[in-house]
C-alpha cells in the first residue's frame, strides 16, 4: 500500500504542480490518475517512482516512509508518456535491459522478452532500433519495458495514449485482464474519461494540481463532487442550467432566469444549500437522464439544437437553452436537425445541484420523468 | 539537348571546384610525402623535379641517425595519456554541467574563458611553476619538471580541458532525462547508469572530443619547445631539431613529418564509424 501524505510539489518559486495531495494506493489496485494535460499526473507518477521529491509532505509504502529510498530500490516499474527508449539498444535489448539489470538467466530473459513482444505484437520488430519504428510501435515497446518485470507497483504514464483507436482498444483490454491476472498494483495515468471509466477500480481526479475527487467509476459519474469533475468525467459531459431556489412549502423549486421551473426538491434534500446572495447554483444532467420531450410532458424547456454528434448508435444533440448548452442522447434514427426547435423533457425530482461549483445532493435518477 | 548540356556544364563545375579544393588542401601534403622520397641533390632544386629514383635514405636518417622514433614514443605517451585524462575529467565536468547547471552557466563561461589568452602569454609561468615543482621530492616521483613527460601532460590536459567540456556538455544535454530515469527504475545505480546507458549515448560526442583532443596534443609545439630538452620532448620538436646549424635538412624533415602523420590518420580512421550523429534518434516522442 502507498499513500502520499499531503504531498506538495512546486517548480521554481511560482509553478505548483501538486497541492496538498492526499492519496491512498492500496495493494492489488488498478488506479486511474485522469485529468487535463498539465494537471500534474506525471508529477504524481515521478513522485511515487522516486524520480521527483515533493517539496513537501511525505510518501509512505506500508506505512515506511520512502522519501530517502532511490528509485532503483523501490521497485517500480514505469512506462514512460515520451516512452524514453534506449536508442542504443535494439527493441529485444530494451525489453530485457530491466531484467538484465536485475541479473535474470539468459533463458528466463528470452523466455519473457518473446511472451511481453507476442502480447503486444511487437514480435517481429525485436532486432529494430527504436528510431525505425513508427510512435505507436515505440509506446508498445515502452509499455512492454515496464510490464516485463514483477514489480511492487507499475506506473503506467499515458501508456496507450499514442496508439490508434483500435490497438488503444485491444492493449487496454489485455492490460486489464494482465494486472488481474497478475494481481499487480497499476497507477495509470489518462486523459481519456472513457479510459479512466473503463479501467480503473478507483479513479483520482487531478486538476491544476488538485485532487478533486476519488472513487469507483459509478461514484464519479453518478455523484461527482463537484462541477469540474461532472463536467470532467463522462462523454458527454454533464451538461449545466443556471438556476434559482425557490421555496415551496417543504419544497424548493428551481426555476431558470426566465422563471421556467427546471427541477423541485425535497427541502431536506436540499438542507445543505446556503442560502447566500450572489452565489451560482447550477443543476446538472446527463445527457442520458433529459430527452426529447413529447406531447403531455409538463416539464419541459424550449430550445435550438446547436450541434448534432452521430456516434453511430447514437446522436447526442447538444441544445441551447437560455444562455447554457444541454446534451441529449438520442436514439440513432431520430430525425433531428441542427437550427431546429426542439422542446427537452427534465426529470424533475432527478437532478444534480451544484452551488458554487460544489455539489449540493444527486437526487437519485428515477425511471421516468 | 539544351538540358543536358546544362547538366553536363553543373557537373563539369561541380567536379572542377572540388579538384581545386582537393589541390589546395592535398598538395601540400603530397609535397611533403613526394620529398620525403627523393634523394637529396632533387629536393631543393628549382624547378621541382617529379620524375626522379626514389629512396628510403631520408626515413633511414631520420630513424636511425636522429632516432625519431623516440619522440614517436614520448608523443604517444603524452598526447594518449592526456587525452585520456581530457575524457574522463571532461566527461564527468560536462555531465554535471549539462544535468545539474553547476555554476548557473557562469561557471560553464568562465572556463571556456581561460582558452581566450593565447598560450605563450602563460608559457613563462608555466616554465617557473615546473622548474620549482620538478626539483621537489613529489615532481621528481610524479615526473612533473621541465623536461619530464608530467608537465607536458598536465599543460596539455589544462590546455584542452575546457574546449573538452563546451563541446561535451551539448552531447549530454541531447540525452533526454527520462533515460536516464528510466534505467535507475529498471535498477540501476547512478553510476550503472551513467556507464549503461549515458556513455553509450554520448559516444559519438566523445569519439569527436578524443580526437580533437590527441590531434591538437600531438601537434602542439609552443609547450614542447619551451618545456622540454631531450628527454620528453615531442615530434614537433624532432622535427625542428633537423633544422641544423649546417642548414636545414628538408629530406628528413618531410620523412620525419610523414612517419608523425601516420599514427594520427590511422586514429582518425578508426574512430570514425564512432562519430555519427544522432544516436537518440527515436528515444523519446519528438
Amino acid at each position: 500500500m502507498y499513500e502520499l501524505k499531503s504531498v506538495h510539489k512546486r517548480y521554481g518559486l511560482a509553478k505548483v504542480a501538486l497541492r496538498k495531495i492526499e492519496l491512498t494506493v492500496q495493494d492489488r489496485e488498478f488506479l486511474v490518475i485522469y485529468g487535463p494535460a498539465g494537471a500534474g499526473k506525471s508529477t504524481l507518477l515521478n513522485i511515487l517512482a522516486g524520480i521527483t521529491r515533493p517539496t513537501s509532505g511525505d510518501v509512505l509504502r506500508n506505512g515506511v516512509s520512502i522519501l530517502r529510498v532511490p528509485p532503483e530500490k523501490r521497485d517500480a516499474a514505469m512506462a514512460f508518456e515520451n516512452y524514453a527508449l534506449y536508442s542504443h539498444l535494439s527493441v529485444g535489448e530494451n525489453l530485457a535491459f530491466p531484467l538484465k539489470a536485475r541479473g535474470l538467466g539468459r533463458a528466463e530473459v528470452e523466455e519473457r522478452v518473446s511472451r511481453i513482444s507476442g502480447i503486444l505484437g511487437i514480435s517481429h520488430l525485436l532486432e529494430r532500433r527504436p528510431g525505425f519504428l513508427s510512435g505507436g510501435q515505440r509506446q508498445r515497446v515502452a509499455l512492454g519495458r515496464a510490464i516485463i518485470r514483477p514489480a511492487d507497483i507499475y506506473l503506467l504514464d499515458e501508456p496507450v495514449g499514442h496508439l490508434d483507436a483500435k490497438l488503444r482498444h485491444k492493449i487496454r483490454a489485455e492490460l486489464k485482464a494482465l494486472a488481474e491476472d497478475l494481481s499487480a498494483t497499476v497507477v495509470f495515468t489518462t486523459t481519456s474519461s472513457r479510459e479512466a471509466l473503463a479501467l480503473g477500480d478507483r479513479v483520482a481526479v487531478l486538476n491544476a494540481g488538485k485532487l478533486e475527487q476519488i472513487g469507483v467509476p459509478a461514484d464519479l459519474y453518478h455523484r461527482p463532487a463537484n462541477a469540474f469533475v461532472a463536467s470532467f468525467v463522462g462523454d458527454p459531459p454533464m451538461s449545466f442550467i443556471s438556476v434559482e431556489p425557490r421555496r415551496q412549502g417543504d419544497r424548493v423549486e428551481f426555476v431558470t432566469a426566465d422563471g421556467m421551473p427546471v427541477a423541485a426538491l425535497a427541502a431536506e434534500a436540499v438542507s445543505n444549500l446556503r442560502e447566500e446572495a450572489g452565489s451560482k447554483i447550477q443543476v446538472g444532467f446527463r445527457s442520458n437522464e433529459v430527452r426529447i420531450a413529447e406531447e403531455g410532458d409538463s416539464n419541459a424547456l424550449r430550445g435550438r439544437v446547436d450541434v448534432i454528434e452521430n456516434l453511430g448508435y447514437m446522436k447526442i444533440a447538444l441544445v441551447g437553452i437560455g444562455g447554457d448548452q444541454v446534451s441529449v442522447s438520442v436514439p440513432a434514427g431520430t430525425r433531428l436537425g441542427v437550427g431546429e426547435t426542439v422542446a427537452i423533457a427534465f426529470p424533475r425530482d432527478a437532478v444534480h445541484l451544484f452551488q458554487n461549483a460544489r455539489a449540493v445532493t444527486h437526487a437519485v435518477p428515477s425511471p421516468g420523468v | 539537348m539544351l538540358q543536358r548540356d546544362s547538366s553536363f556544364a553543373r557537373e563539369a563545375l561541380r567536379y572542377g571546384l572540388i579538384v581545386l579544393v582537393l589541390g589546395f588542401i592535398v598538395f601540400p601534403i603530397a609535397w611533403m610525402i613526394i620529398t620525403s622520397f627523393k634523394p637529396p641533390e632533387d629536393v631543393m632544386v628549382s624547378p621541382p623535379r617529379f620524375l626522379f629514383t626514389p629512396t628510403l635514405e631520408n626515413y633511414v636518417h631520420a630513424i636511425y641517425d636522429k632516432n625519431f622514433l623516440f619522440y614517436i614514443k614520448n608523443t604517444l605517451f603524452i598526447s594518449v595519456t592526456s587525452t585520456v585524462i581530457v575524457i574522463i575529467a571532461g566527461s564527468l565536468a560536462a555531465y554535471s554541467f549539462a544535468r545539474y547547471n553547476v555554476g548557473d552557466g557562469h561557471l560553464l563561461f568562465f572556463i571556456l574563458s581561460t582558452k581566450m589568452f593565447p598560450a605563450i602569454a602563460v608559457i613563462l609561468p608555466y616554465f617557473l611553476i615546473f622548474r620549482d615543482v620538478g626539483k621537489t621530492g613529489v615532481g621528481r616521483f610524479l615526473g612533473i619538471g621541465l623536461d619530464q613527460p608530467g608537465a607536458l601532460i598536465i599543460s596539455y590536459t589544462v590546455f584542452n580541458l575546457p574546449f573538452a567540456i563546451w563541446l561535451l556538455v551539448s552531447f549530454f544535454q541531447d540525452i533526454p532525462r527520462e533515460l536516464e530515469h528510466s534505467a535507475r527504475l529498471d535498477g540501476l545505480s547512478r553510476l550503472q547508469v551513467l556507464a549503461k546507458v549515458v556513455c553509450p549515448l554520448a559516444a559519438p560526442g566523445i569519439a569527436v572530443t578524443g580526437v580533437f583532443t590527441l590531434i591538437f596534443s600531438w601537434n602542439e609545439f609552443l609547450f614542447a619547445y619551451i618545456l622540454t630538452r631531450k628527454v620528453a620532448s615531442t615530434v614537433t620538436v624532432g622535427v625542428e631539431s633537423f633544422f641544423t646549424l649546417q642548414g636545414i635538412l628538408w629530406g628528413p624533415v618531410a620523412a620525419a613529418a610523414t612517419i608523425s602523420v601516420l599514427p594520427m590518420l590511422v586514429f582518425v580512421l578508426a574512430m570514425q564509424r564512432y562519430m555519427v550523429r544522432g544516436l537518440t534518434f527515436g528515444a523519446v516522442r519528438g
